[in-house]
């Protein structure tokens, strides 16, 4: 659908440990149309600074109330003013924008690899994929306990979600990609990898896809500046069999999701 | 008050031999071809907008990162990725006919010779109202702005455009200058219709970290509010230096700004920036400048063109006017 531009209500804002909250609005056709892996471009209120809008990944939505949730980590500006709003306070909001996830065939299970604020887009996701009668399993990566925030809802899905942190505090002791690494180890089963996180991350799970032909999908979260493409901030070197020359897509609408293998990663053969 | 007051005031306004039906025109490089933004906004409303800019060829741009946000701004080093022209009037243009809004489109080159190719097939397509000379972008290696930072140049550019169409001929100058009014008049002298002011201030934004710029491509074009009260005093000293009409740009993201601009001298404005802030600007812009003629008693936005109240102003020579 068309993205819709208007002021949306908050209606709660739930904080989370540190610099995590949850924010529920209301904006009845992102609450409706939104898909996995959609986003929305968002500012609070109407002050000036910081100039631009922020995008975020639409964590849940319920049609019903019209209303969306978002799961911010407080970084900067624009995140710090998003945190503050109270309810009934207005944001300006641009959305549902983007390409969504796309459900792995039938019978695949579905590995959702994220890391920290990487965990937005797959509750929605589980949603959809159990709503579908398939299958999933999330691996949440973080530096410590307290930056995996989001586990009760997977848990209360009955999808099963394999923590890992750099210190050691909860599930696994190291990288996510690691814990995704011995799951595949032990399995048969075909499976579809997912990633949402870091850069880094990312590059990592779309190199186990490549060693393991796996399909995987990967969402990206580069700068962006208006949300439609018409800034032309947010590109990212891509290259694939339909269109074999490297070329710029933007990530705001012809990703933020892309098949992993059509992304040119830096220092990669080809890389700008 | 009188009846023709109490009535909408007049927005439409004539620049340089367009006819828009207010003074807001979506900007170059801020508003892609005018088909993003169907169905966010109604395109139908916009006086007018102008093209991503254009060259022959489709080109890739700059590597990333390309925007960083700044005070009250944005930082961009974009390097005029686009499709090229003839992709544009091909699938672009007859999808734009759709709506009741001046077309006009930015013409690039890396050459001479490349700015009046471009122009001569803008100029036979069909649904163009205006051509935009891009000779101001300061994130290109060759062209941009080094055909507007050396008056020669602009004139030997806008006279080959000027030559190879018909239509109004508008050059987007480049703040990054000593003496604008030195370039609008270039402009006039060759032939141009009206002039556009300003382009991005030339900036850079420097990762202490790293040690490196932000951008990718080392320095970038300033835009957004940081930029407006530069760009009011480039458009107005343009508009004391020509004839031709100055169309007012730099950080206009509500009606007093734009009102800053054409108070200053300008007879339409772009809007840049804050497209990307919020597509619904246009609206608000437009309702703000029908409100402020209301409460001032005029009925027409063409009676607060040039009507800076100065009295000390400087001299033109000055101003190196």
């Amino acid at each position: 659908m068309t993205p819709i531009n208007k002021d949306a209500v908050l209606v709660s804002r739930q904080p989370l440990g540190g610099p995590y909250v949850l924010l529920t609005l209301r904006h009845a056709e992102v609450a409706r149309a939104s898909r996995a892996g959609q986003f929305v471009m968002i500012k609070a209120g109407t002050s000036a600074e910081p100039p631009l809008r922020r995008p975020f990944s639409i964590l849940t939505v319920d049609p019903a109330a019209e209303t969306f949730r978002l799961f911010l980590k407080t970084i900067g500006a624009g995140t710090r003013a998003l945190a503050a709003l109270a309810p009934g306070d207005l944001a300006q909001c641009l959305g549902p924008l983007g390409k969504p996830f796309t459900a792995p065939p039938p019978g695949r299970e579905a590995l959702l690899v994220a890391g920290g604020y990487g965990i937005a887009p797959f509750h929605l996701f589980c949603e959809e994929l159990l709503r579908a009668g398939g299958r999933a399993r999330v691996f949440y990566g973080g530096r410590t306990a307290a930056d995996l925030q989001v586990r009760e809802p997977f848990a209360a899905m009955g999808v099963p979600l394999v923590p890992t942190t750099d210190d050691g505090s909860l599930g696994h002791h190291g990288r996510v990609t690691e814990a995704v690494e011995q799951y595949l180890d032990a399995k048969t089963g075909p499976v579809a990898l997912y990633a949402c996180g870091p850069d880094a991350m990312l590059h990592a799970v779309a190199r186990l896809a490549a060693r393991r032909s796996l399909p995987a999908q990967v969402s990206l979260d580069p700068w962006m500046g208006c949300g439609v493409g018409t800034c032309l901030g947010c590109v990212v070197w891509t290259q694939s069999a339909a269109e074999p020359r490297a070329h710029y897509r933007c990530a705001c609408t012809e990703g933020p999701v892309f098949d992993a293998r059509e992304v040119v990663w830096p220092g990669e053969d080809g890389a700008r | 008050m009188t009846e023709a007051i109490a009535a909408a005031p007049r927005l439409a306004v004539e620049v340089g031999g367009l006819r828009l039906k207010n003074p807001l025109i979506a900007a170059s490089g801020t508003f892609g071809y005018g088909v993003e933004y169907a169905g966010i906004l109604d395109l139908s409303s916009l006086g007018g907008l102008v093209s991503k800019g254009l060259y022959l060829a489709p080109r890739d741009g700059c590597a990333t990162p390309r925007i960083v946000e700044t005070p009250s701004g944005l930082l961009n080093a974009i390097g005029l990725q686009g499709v090229g022209v003839r992709a544009f009037v091909e699938k672009v243009l007859p999808a734009l006919s759709a709506y009741d809004t001046a077309v006009l489109v930015n013409v690039c080159g890396d050459t001479v010779e490349e700015y009046a190719e471009v122009t001569r097939i803008v100029d036979q397509a069909e649904g163009v109202a205006g051509v935009e000379i891009n000779i101001s972008c300061p994130n290109v290696k060759k062209g941009g702005m080094a055909f507007g930072g050396d008056p020669r140049m602009t004139s030997e550019v806008v006279s080959a455009v000027r030559k190879a169409t018909r239509l109004p001929v508008i050059p987007k100058l480049s703040p990054n200058v000593a003496d604008i009014a030195v370039f609008a008049r270039a402009s006039e002298e060759a032939g141009a219709d009206a002039v556009s002011c300003i382009n991005t201030v030339l900036g850079l934004v420097v990762d202490v970290e790293a040690r490196r710029p932000r951008l990718a491509f080392g320095t970038g074009g300033l835009s957004g509010p940081a930029i407006r009260p530069i760009a009011v005093r480039m458009a107005w000293q343009a508009a004391r230096a020509v004839k031709i009409p100055v169309i007012g740009i730099g950080g206009i993201a509500c009606a007093t700004d734009a009102l800053e601009f054409l108070i200053a001298g300008c007879r339409a404005v772009q809007i840049g920036t804050a497209n990307f802030v919020d597509p619904g600007v246009y609206d608000r812009v437009r309702d703000g400048l029908a409100d402020y003629l209301r409460r001032h008693g005029l009925d027409d936005i063409n009676r607060v063109v040039g009507t800076l109240r100065y009295p000390g102003l400087p001299v033109a020579e000055e101003l190196g006017g």
